[in-house]
């Protein structure tokens, strides 16, 4: 813009600083408005030469492609930048350094940065990230009321500075989160790159004055960490460096929820970056303490194990033998309220078989065995009739079904929370397991899911989900487990770091080690539907009596519960965060149980 | 000792605190939860009476709708968990509370208890006292 100034009043190019692009506070808009008009006029000269090359500056012997000038004003601006601040530096970055002939403009600066090992400066404004996704090269230049929605503009304040960049080849999305997690909208979709070499010459660039806001810090690290991503998925590992320490600064200055997932992603994108994989999980009994304290402060295990034992006990009704595999025992505290359900059947308690699942302990101690009593002395104080077997598998595909030694003439039931997306990292394994739920003959099979799609073969798609449903859970912690027990710090870290743990496996991980691989209700639908399973609706009194436990343990904070065509959802507001299903075996020999 | 200091001046208090227990206990059955922790609250004696299981049972069933189970069976399985008093203090009481706020009706708990609740404050106590058993409980005992 400024070069319509330059034709008038010195014709002659003096080097970087006349294409600073620094406009002041105030008359930013409409300076860009009548800059703007000019520009075109220059375009529509530029248009009858077309050689692809800017005049101007060919005149005074730099040749410039056009295509190039938004990169090249850009690279200028931050050369200026490094210059300035290695002015009181001893060992000046251009005292030894051999560079290309300045006359190819482009390369030229290129070698001068690199030489410099540029890292972005601290005030590197991120503006320009955003400016990336609002400069559209395929409408021509129109007034600002028909701008995009994409576009972030807040109306000039008196005591903020602006900068106008040209558009960075990275191009993240626009968060309007702010500080305000509880309202955060659905993600824009992901822009496509532009590659500038496409850009046609006679397009305008429309300038964009961003100017900073309260929430700027938030909307930066996010934006931030969105470029980052964008950066390890395209393979641009020092980038994706400068910007992981970025992050780390930012997230520093951060409070509550979004500060905590700033932190746990930036470790976990740190962990990529430098290839510093987390190892694989074996220490389970620690996860399991993590887990008892996530049962404490959230409500996902209890509407989880609600929801399953309702459908399970509705299976039950004839029964007077039921055997239960649960491939998530953990602790097992799912099945004293189930065992206490049965005990006040009119017709009494049926005998009762459990067999739990679980992976190997590190320390030797066999933690099934161990739940196995206690779950038995448990039935005792019932008078129910109560038979356990533990099982120790790394993997549920280890096992087949002949190893349950499924007896005649015993219901059948199959139990799984959270567990089936593990198997999704090793190809086969989701398809042997259900073969082998199949030849079991259950009644009723529960599974219990996260309501997220983090397996995507995209890693900046799994990324941007992630940043979004973690978010919200740590939104749910933050409203819910702080009002639950205000005092219970410790639980609330515990459950912290129980997420923290997913997230580092969604993000850092691949391949066989990623074994938080979440999927959405749909898929888990089609996947069942194919395996030979069909739906069988969760019961309104469930829905009922999972409303009732919300709001005991809820207090109108914002759980809710909703029912998806025969299944249920807990959801934190308008997020669904776990999805309960209950599933028997299509089968036309076998009459299907009407509920 | 205040009630030997009152029992020269003011006859018919005394006699309501020296009340024999199984009068006590009669007149304890027909009043409400609230008014029976208070009389809790009293004396030692009073406390005696008024934590008995039976009375709190009473307060627990009275306004149960048929929830599908014989009252021995309820029994068994509440006495067994912690009792009815604990049941009504930490579940049933904020259970039927809640419910009657989320459905927007006045916050008094209201006269009629729904199988979904009593089944809830149920499922909670026998998880409470699950959770509480002995960790390390490594073989039968009997």
């Amino acid at each position: 813009m400024k070069r319509t100034h330059h034709h008038q009043e010195n014709g002659g190019y003096s080097g970087e600083a006349s294409y600073s692009m620094e406009n002041t506070t105030g008359n930013g808009l409409d300076l860009g408005k009548a800059e703007m008009m000019c520009w075109e006029e220059d375009n529509f000269l530029e248009q009858q030469q077309d050689t692809g090359e800017d005049e101007l500056l060919a005149v005074v012997g730099y040749n410039v492609k056009n295509v190039d000038l938004a990169d090249v004003a850009q690279k200028m601006e931050q050369l200026e930048m490094m210059m300035n601040s290695s002015v009181h530096q001893e060992d000046g970055f251009l005292s030894d350094a051999v560079h290309y002939n300045p006359s190819n403009m482009s390369s030229w600066l290129e070698s001068m940065l690199s030489e410099a090992e540029l890292t972005l400066p601290p005030n590197f404004d991120t503006s320009c990230l955003a400016a990336a996704g609002l400069i559209n090269y395929n409408e021509p230049f129109q007034s600002s009321s028909s701008i995009d929605d994409n576009l972030f503009i807040v109306p000039p304040t008196a005591e903020s500075s602006t900068t106008i960049n040209f558009p960075n080849p990275i191009n993240p999305q626009i968060y309007n989160t702010g500080g305000d997690e509880e309202e955060e909208q659905q993600l824009n979709p992901p822009i496509s790159d532009y590659d500038l070499s496409v850009i046609p010459v006679n397009e305008p660039i429309r300038p964009v004055v961003l100017i900073d806001s309260s929430q700027e810090n938030g909307i930066r690290l996010v934006h931030t960490l969105m470029a980052c991503a964008e950066a390890i998925q395209q393979d641009n590992p020092k980038l994706a460096e400068s910007l992981v320490k970025q992050i780390s600064l930012l997230a520093v200055s951060q409070a509550g929820a979004m500060k905590k997932v700033a932190t746990y992603f930036a470790e976990a994108l740190a962990r990529r970056v430098y290839g510093l994989y987390p190892q694989p999980s074996y220490d389970s009994s620690f996860s399991d303490i993590l887990q008892i304290h996530f049962y404490e402060t959230c409500p996902h295990l209890k509407f989880a194990h609600f929801t399953a034992n309702q459908a399970i006990l509705d299976s039950l009704v004839d029964s007077n033998r039921v055997h239960i595999i649960d491939f998530s025992m953990k602790q097992g505290i799912q099945w004293p309220a189930l065992m206490q359900a049965l005990a006040m059947r009119p017709n009494g308690p049926p005998k009762f078989r459990l067999t739990g699942v679980g992976p190997p302990q590190p320390d030797n101690t066999d933690a099934l065995q161990q739940v196995g009593w206690k779950l038995a002395q448990f039935a005792e104080n019932l008078h129910i009739e109560f038979e356990y077997r533990g099982f120790v598998a790394n993997s549920l595909a280890d096992l087949d079904s002949a190893m349950f030694d499924i007896r005649p003439n015993e219901t059948v039931v199959v139990n799984s929370v959270f567990e089936l997306h593990q198997l999704l990292a090793i190809p086969g394994a989701i398809e042997k397991v259900l073969r082998s739920i199949k030849e079991m003959k259950p009644k009723i099979v529960t599974i219990v899911e996260q309501e997220a799609n983090h397996n995507g073969p995209i890693f900046l798609d799994r990324f941007t989900e992630a940043l979004h449903y973690y978010s919200t859970l740590f939104d749910s912690l933050e409203g819910y487990g702080y009002s639950l027990s205000p005092l219970n710090g410790q639980d609330l870290i515990m459950s912290e770091m129980y997420f923290g743990r997913q997230i580092c496996n969604v993000v850092a991980c691949e391949g066989v080690d990623r074994v938080e691989r979440h999927e959405c209700l749909d898929q888990w639908r089609n996947r069942m539907k194919s395996a030979g399973f069909s739906l069988s609706h969760l019961g309104s009194n469930t829905f009922r009596q999972v409303n009732s436990l919300l709001s005991v343990f809820d207090g109108g904070s914002g759980y809710k519960v909703e029912e998806n065509n025969g299944c249920l959802l807990l959801g934190w507001h308008t997020r669904p965060l776990v999805a309960s299903s209950a599933w028997q075996i299509c089968d036309s020999n076998i009459k299907s149980e009407v509920n | 000792m205040m009630k030997k200091q009152r029992s020269s001046s003011i006859g018919s208090e005394t006699e309501l605190s020296n009340l024999n227990e199984d009068m006590l206990f009669e007149i304890l059955k027909h009043v409400d939860a609230p008014t029976l922790a208070k009389a809790s609250c009293v004396n030692k004696k009073w406390k005696k009476t008024s934590n008995d299981e039976r009375l709190w049972e009473i307060i627990c069933t009275r306004h149960w709708v048929n929830i599908g189970c014989p009252e021995a069976q309820v029994r068994s399985v509440v006495l067994a968990f912690g009792g009815f008093r604990l049941l009504h203090s930490l579940y049933l009481r904020p259970v039927l509370k809640a419910t009657a706020q989320s459905q927007n009706k006045s916050s008094t708990i209201p006269t009629k208890w729904g199988k979904d609740e009593v089944h809830l404050s149920l499922s909670l106590l026998s998880i409470r006292y699950y959770e509480m058993m002995d960790c390390n409980y490594k073989g039968r005992q009997k």
